[in-house]
Order: structure tokens, then sequence, then C-alpha cells
């Protein structure tokens, strides 16, 4: 009998004639309807940022949560379904919790994100129908995983639903994730500040939100070895809003004052020719 | 009633799991090194089961072709850590054996090439605490480098309560010896002469030489007063070099 794609995107564990698992990119599928997270690790700490979308007046932007503490040395941003996020979050923190226990220090950033993945690959399992079902369905959800550790210093992961994981110096996930990451390659240098960073993760989000950046529409961590994790507050998110908006306007004045020049000099060339 | 005449009370058959395999394990911290040894003596009551049994572990990384050209008679790297236990043995060689397997698990989830002695001590209390209602008869003595090179030395009791000190004595000859560590290396009660006894001789780290000499006069002396110590006298020591073990012959008496 002929099978079409459709009847292959059924079972989770059930491989596709060409070797693909289609519930598995379909979860990939689904990070990209959600907002834009975008991570950025430097040699002075993490910068994660995301997207809020307020798609009402009347919604109170503070219960948009995608930037989530792990543990004091570890935060993470989100993009896909936010709420499988929770339960990979729970796990991410009884697992750095439980390393502090039984070994008297702060768990590996790379250590946590595979343990993150572990829970994520649990998808497969009881599929065979033997066992009972743990999940019904890989995570919507792809995490940024940024943090300070004594043996790698900063680094950043991404997380994917497939259970895979990377390391990046700079990441961004979600529907404006193709354009914020050709930016990104553009703008990263390996000596950046914190400071530099939060400016080109906001910068970057306001070109790649559909609404209009303001303090309350995006949301910046930080983490640091001295701070440990840190979510900017809305004071201190307005004031890398707002010079974002002097310079632009600033820049949008530059230019306005050369076109003027231009057409000043042209004038002067007029004089001359007659 | 006679108590404790034959047939006044019913026979209790009852198991006793534990038994006491005798002997002694010392550990000292330097400043730049640290030393666990014990002697080989393995007994049962009156009757020796062993006069060459082994109550150390260098627990090390895997050595490397060019580490063991360099230094032949090196058992272990400095990350090593050296893991005695005293007491009653078969509890003794399983704990080592668990944490060994602890240890091996942690460098492969974690990406390190050891485990620091703050970790393994935290460890090892997880090991004894969770047999806090049948627990391992034994006094646990760990040695190593802390993360800053300088001697380390963890004591645990048999339920996993524990501490880092400068020394300590487990086992049977644990009364006899650390009173005399307490003053030879802690200086306890030591003064300055002249002063009257009111001023304390102030503590400073031992050599390896003067800390090597305290452990065979420690070790001669209780095998002479305690029956279960003797045969042969292991030493380990750690330094920034690795590890290296000695043997001298204690009175088989």
């Amino acid at each position: 009998m002929f099978l079409t794609r459709s009847e292959y995107d059924r079972g989770v564990s059930t491989f596709s004639p060409e070797g693909r698992l289609f519930q598995v990119e379909y979860s990939s599928e689904a990070i990209k309807l959600g907002s834009t997270a975008i991570g950025i690790a430097t040699s002075h700490g993490i910068v994660l940022g995301v997207e809020k979308r307020i798609t009402s007046t009347l919604l109170v932007s503070d219960s948009i949560e995608k930037i989530m503490e792990i543990d004091s040395h570890i935060g993470c941003a989100m993009s896909g379904l936010t709420a499988d996020a929770r339960s990979m979050v729970e796990h991410a923190r009884v697992s750095a919790v439980s390393h502090n226990l039984y070994f008297d220090e702060p768990m590996a950033i790379e250590s946590l994100t595979q343990s993150v993945c572990d829970l994520a690959l649990r998808f497969g399992e009881g599929a065979s129908g033997e066992e009972e079902r743990l999940m019904s369905r890989p995570f919507g959800v792809a995490l940024l995983i940024g943090g300070f550790d004594k043996l790698k210093g900063y680094q950043l992961y991404h997380a994917e639903p497939s259970g895979t994981f990377y390391q990046y110096k700079a990441k961004a996930i979600g529907s404006g994730s193709e354009g914020a990451q050709s930016e990104l390659q553009n703008v990263y240098k390996n000596d950046l500040t914190l400071e530099q960073a939060e400016m080109i993760v906001l910068k970057i989000l306001k070109q790649v939100m559909e609404e209009k950046l303001d303090s309350t529409n995006a949301q910046l961590c930080t983490i640091t070895k001295e701070t440990g994790y840190k979510v900017l507050s809305e004071e201190e998110t307005k004031e890398i809003v707002d010079i974002i908006y002097e310079e632009e306007a600033a820049e949008k004045q530059r230019q306005e004052e050369e076109e003027d020049d231009d057409e000043d000099e042209d004038e002067d060339e007029d004089v001359d020719m007659n | 009633m006679m108590t404790g005449q034959h047939g006044s009370q019913p026979i209790q058959h009852q198991f006793n799991p534990y038994s006491d395999n005798g002997g002694t394990l010392l550990g000292i911290a330097g400043e730049d090194f640290a030393i666990l040894a014990s002697d080989t003596r393995q007994s049962v009551d009156y009757s020796i089961n062993t006069r060459l049994s082994h109550k150390i572990k260098a627990i090390s990384p895997s050595l490397t072709a060019e580490f063991k050209a360099q230094n032949p008679k090196m058992i272990g790297t400095k990350n090593s850590i050296l893991f005695g236990t005293n007491g009653f043995s078969a509890d003794g060689d399983a704990l080592t054996r668990q944490f060994e397997e602890n240890w091996k698990w942690y460098v492969h989830d974690q990406n390190k090439s050891a485990m620091s002695m703050q970790s393994a001590a935290r460890n090892v209390q997880h090991l004894l605490y969770g047999k806090r209602f049948f627990p391992y008869y034994v006094h646990t003595i760990i040695c190593g480098l802390d993360e800053e090179g300088k001697g380390c030395l963890y004591s645990f009791d048999p339920v996993g309560s524990y501490e880092r000190e400068q020394c300590r004595v487990g086992g049977a000859g644990a009364s006899l010896i650390m009173p005399f560590l307490d003053n030879q290396v802690n200086f306890k009660n030591q003064y300055i002469p002249g002063t009257n006894s009111t001023e304390r001789r102030k503590v400073d780290y031992l050599s390896l030489d003067e800390c090597l000499k305290l452990v065979k006069d420690a070790f001669t002396s209780v095998t002479e007063r305690h029956i279960t110590v003797g045969d042969g006298l292991e030493i380990f020591i750690i330094d920034k070099n690795g590890v290296r073990c000695e043997y001298h012959d204690l009175k088989k008496d």
C-alpha cells in the first residue's frame, strides 16, 4: 500500500522512508511561530533578551514570563510553546539543585543543558505501547541556556526539541530568528562588553519585532560571575531603549543635514555653471 | 530468679552483619601535600586474615604514557583522591568501589578530568547517609590537594558527618594516636618556653619529612600497644608531582 507523508507523521517513533521524523521536524516549526529570543555570550557575561507579544492593551506585560532563572548562575530564554518550557525549566532546576546537593558545587552549564535535552528526548519513550507513555509529542519550545561555570567560563547553549544542543557565541530563535541571526553575525565581536551586548540585543529585537519596541514589550537578563542571574527592571530597560531612540533620532537628523548639504553643493555647482 | 543460667531464658538466634577487622588509618594534610597511611593487618578476634590488606586506594585519572615515563614510581596524578576506610573491611571495600564508580560517572557527565576534594567529600557524605539505618561500619578519611593546590583532608563518621581537618586518625589505634597528633601537628598544649604557659606555640605547617617521621613513630608505637595493628605500613603521599606509595614493615607479633 502506498503511504503518503501524512501517514508517516503520526507516530513520534516512526521514521519516514526518507529517514525523517516528521513530528520532530514539526516541533521546530512551532518554534518558528514563537516570539523572538536572542542570547549573546561575551567575555564579561551573558545577555538574554526576549520579545513579548502584547496582544491586548489590557494584558499585563509582567505576566508574560519568557526569561527564567534556573539557578543563581544559569538563566534561560524561550521561544515556542512556552507552557512546555515550564516542565523543562522545572527539570533543569531540579537537576541544578540536586547537583549542588550531591557535589557541593554549582552545576556546569553544559551538563545542565545535557540534562534538559535528555528530558526533551523522552517523547519517544513508551511509544511502542509496552510501557506507560510520559509524553505524547516532542516539546514545542526551544531554549537559550546561558550561564557561568568555573570549567569553561561564560557559555550559551541552544537546546532544541529534538534533544540536540549546540554552543553559540550568539543565537536568535523564534519568528524573527533568520534576520536576527544574520544581524548577530554582522555585529558580533569577541571583545563585546556586557553593555554593548545589551544594546545589540535590544536593537536587533527592535528590527525584527512587529510592534514598536518599548520597555514593556521586551525583557532582558544578564548573567555574570559577580552578580549571577539578574533580570533588568522596566526602568533599566527603558534607559537602553531611550538611548536607542535617541541615537536613531540623531542619526536621522545627521542624514537630513547631509542631504541638505548635498543640495547646497548642487546649488553651488549650478551657480558656477551659470 | 537466677539470670544467665542455662535454660532460664529462651535461646536467641541473632545474625550479626558486622565484624571488626581492626587496623588503623591516619592522615595528615601539609601545606602542599597530604599523606594517608594505614597498617596492612586485617584481623577478626584473635586471628589474622591477612598480613597484607589494602585499606587505601588512590583514585586517579588515567595516567598518560608520558606521565608514566617521567614518573615511573608514581601511581596517580596530582588530581587523585586518596580514599581510606577502616573498620569493617567488607563495608570499606564496598564504599570505596561505590565512590570510585561515582567518581568515574562524574568525570564522564561533567566533562572533567577529576573531582575536586570538596565535591568528593559531599558525595561520600551522601553514600554514607544513604545507609543511615544500616550503616557502613567504617571510619573514612580522604586526602588530596584542594583547588588551590593545598594539602586537604576530610574525615567522616560512619553515617556521613564530615569535616575538613589538618589531621585525623581512625580505627583501632585512634584513641592512642589522636592525642599524640593533636600535640605534634596542631601543637595543642604547647606553650612558648619562659611565658609561664600563657603564650601558645603558633601552629605552622610541618614539612613532609617531619610528617613521615610522625606517621612512622605513631604506627610503631601503636603496634606495640594494640593487638589488631601491625604487619606492615602503607603510606600514600600526594603532592604537585602526583601520588606515590611507601611500604615499611611493622612487627608481626
